[in-house]
């Protein structure tokens, strides 16, 4: 049957050629698009963890908004000694974020003061390789880092000294005087205009909560395990008011931007295997009334009925096959080429705003996904063979014999 | 000499006839509803090399697909052997054609994208031969139709003759009781029927193949050694000839 159904396939062979060629290409644009949304969605996680948020972080419950904790934990070291003991966990570090004033000698700007541990920051987040001047902090120094936007309006250079201000433990105002050490540029406004970064101890000083911080911030050595590790994390730190998290119940906007490409994403998927179902619908239609007289001799030469509908659906199935193969390989080939030099995406410039975003989207294959499409691609041939299949089933062999 | 057909009751060996035909009737649905054949009785027996003649129209076609159990019949019976399979279910008369009949067409029909060979091995494919089995089946055949060496081309290259001639291993190759020929000469020119008459002919003597084919052809009718005549559907006599 096999070889009568191959046969079949390429009996029309420019029908076919048509017909495979609507699968692949619809099969790699899906693709594309999926790994177009998935790079874009990997990317964004990437770069929203790597360079603020961390994967799994442990801060105040009670705080108002969890990814600017405003209140203290006056002390975190038992759950340093959880992040510490926990093989999955990469590097943690302390850290206070709190807003400020940030004040040169011709103006002051309400900033994001972020504190860290200089050595440990550098590997949880990736702020240290965007220095354009200077270097990044160091610990003991009361150096401060900051974006070129903020340097700019404050009109500081490298080396000149600014003050910052903020809330004290006991309600007053603490200030330090700090020197610029070095000016990032991200390229994003959030990051270049707004926040300034400082170490720990001397935030402490500043603020009078020597030891205290507002998060622990960890980074593993796998991402995909970030939910897990919190809620591990979650459980030890049993019911007090010290709890874990991970990067997705702090970054929510991140997964409400990757709900809505989702959606998108298969409203369009849908559309897409809606073509190619009525592409096949429609040939093997024709296929079918061409081949009219010919199942009416192979049920007159005693083939049942249903040998019929399977004679059509292997057709079909091997014509899904070829299609389906020739999407991976045109779909591998269009996201290893846009792996290898880049996809520029205007969208990358509306993120930028808000984080450190590059403009050109490096496409990584989505498997999983993929795998999926291919499946879907491939019984949606099946089930679009299915009702000429049942049709040819039921014709009655001398009115097949008779047909012209 | 012309008799009716209900007087051909000499039963070889005295045993139920190959095929038995009872007051069978078939109106196509819609339209005028006239009876495409009606009333007819008539019996096959073992070994005979039958005509259904008639002119366009009289209902040979349809008489042959009521016979060979492609359509089925508004009213009365059909027997194979004694066995109605008036009311069989598609399958179980798929699985019957495939055991009892063979068929040749009038346009040859063979599939298209297939070798002759594998067009002959077709009705063993179908009943789950083993490849060697059925190559072998099917070489036979071809050898006894004379295009063994034509085995392996496909029908568009080879002549109608050719193609009629693998349409007759196709419908010989598993040997059936009874092999229905419609009109099997009227695509092929004169010496070309005539030759493949001659096979018929030389298939249903040697091997004991019985043939029962429609024509209006009388050079083709002639061959025959018992002819029954339809006419507006119904029968309208038959003759005997000695062998």
């Amino acid at each position: 049957m096999i070889r009568l159904a191959w046969r079949n396939v390429w009996r029309n062979g420019r029908r076919s050629l048509i017909n495979v060629a609507s699968m692949g290409f619809g099969l790699a644009a899906i693709m594309f698009g999926q790994s177009m949304m998935r790079s874009l969605q990997y990317q964004l996680i990437e770069k929203a963890t790597g360079s603020f948020t961390g994967h799994v972080r442990i801060q105040r419950r009670d705080v108002d908004e969890p990814k600017f904790p405003d209140k203290f934990m006056t002390d975190p070291e038992p759950a340093g000694r959880l992040l510490e003991n926990d093989p999955r966990v990469l590097v943690w570090g302390r850290r206070i974020q709190i807003t400020g004033l940030i004040s040169a000698p011709k103006m002051s700007l309400g900033a994001l003061i972020c504190a860290v541990e200089p050595e440990k920051e550098r590997r949880i987040t990736n702020m240290a390789t965007y220095i354009k001047e200077g270097t990044y902090l160091s610990d003991g120094a009361k150096g401060v880092v900051m974006g070129r936007k903020i340097a700019n309006r404050l009109d500081v250079r490298l080396g000149e000294k600014v003050v910052l201000m903020a809330q004290a433990a006991d309600g007053s105002m603490g200030a330090e005087v700090f020197r610029v050490v070095g000016i990032h540029e991200t390229g994003s406004e959030s990051f270049d205009g707004q926040m300034v970064w400082i170490p720990l101890k001397a935030m402490q000083e500043l603020l009078g909560r020597p030891g205290q911080v507002n998060q622990l911030a960890a980074k593993l050595k796998d991402i995909d395990q970030a939910a897990a590790v919190a809620a591990d994390l979650d459980a030890k730190l049993g019911p007090g008011n010290v709890g874990a998290l991970s990067w997705r119940s702090i970054d929510k906007e991140i997964i409400g931007i990757q709900a809505f490409q989702d959606g998108l994403l298969t409203i369009v998927l849908g559309v897409v295997f809606a073509i190619v179902a009525l592409g096949i619908l429609n040939t093997q239609l024709m296929s079918l009334f061409e081949r009219v007289r010919e199942f009416g001799v192979l049920m007159a030469i005693g083939a049942r009925p249903r040998w019929v509908v399977r004679l059509l659906m292997v057709e079909s199935a091997l014509l899904g096959l070829v299609g389906t193969a020739l999407g991976i390989v045109l779909g591998a080939l269009l996201i290893d080429h846009f792996g290898r030099y880049g996809l520029a995406l205007p969208v990358g410039e509306a993120f930028k705003y808000f984080l450190p975003f590059p403009s050109v989207i490096f496409l990584r294959p989505s498997w999983g996904m993929h795998a999926f499409a291919c499946a879907t691609v491939f019984v949606v041939t099946l089930l679009a063979t299915l009702p000429p299949a049942l049709r040819a089933g039921r014709l009655k062999p001398a009115e097949a014999l008779r047909h012209v | 000499m012309s008799k009716p057909a209900h007087a051909h009751h000499e039963h070889a060996h005295g045993a139920v006839p190959l095929v038995e035909v009872r007051g069978v009737e078939k109106i196509y649905p819609g339209g005028a509803k006239v009876a495409a054949v009606r009333g007819v009785d008539l019996k096959v027996e073992r070994g005979e090399f039958t005509a259904l003649a008639g002119p366009s129209g009289s209902g040979k076609s349809t008489l042959l697909n009521l016979i060979g159990t492609l359509d089925r019949a508004t009213k009365g019976e059909i027997l194979h052997d004694g066995r109605n399979v008036t009311r069989l279910d598609a399958d179980a008369l798929a699985d019957f054609r495939l055991g009892a009949l063979g068929f040749v067409f009038q346009s040859y029909n063979l599939i298209p994208v297939l070798t002759a060979l594998e067009n002959v091995e077709y009705p063993l494919i179908l009943r789950g031969a083993g490849a060697s089995e059925r190559s072998a089946a099917a070489l036979d055949a071809l050898k006894r139709v004379g295009l063994e060496a034509h085995a392996h081309r496909r029908p568009d290259l080879l002549s109608g003759g050719q193609q009629q001639r693998v349409a007759v291993a196709r419908a010989i190759v598993h040997r059936p009781a009874l092999v229905l020929a419609d009109e099997p000469t009227a695509n092929l020119d004169s010496k070309t029927g005539a030759s493949l008459l001659d096979l018929m002919e030389e298939l249903n003597r040697e091997h004991g193949v019985t043939f029962l084919f429609s024509s209006h052809d009388p050079a083709v009718l002639s061959r025959a050694r018992r002819v029954v005549h339809l006419q507006d559907g119904e029968l309208h006599g038959e003759e005997v000839r000695a062998r």
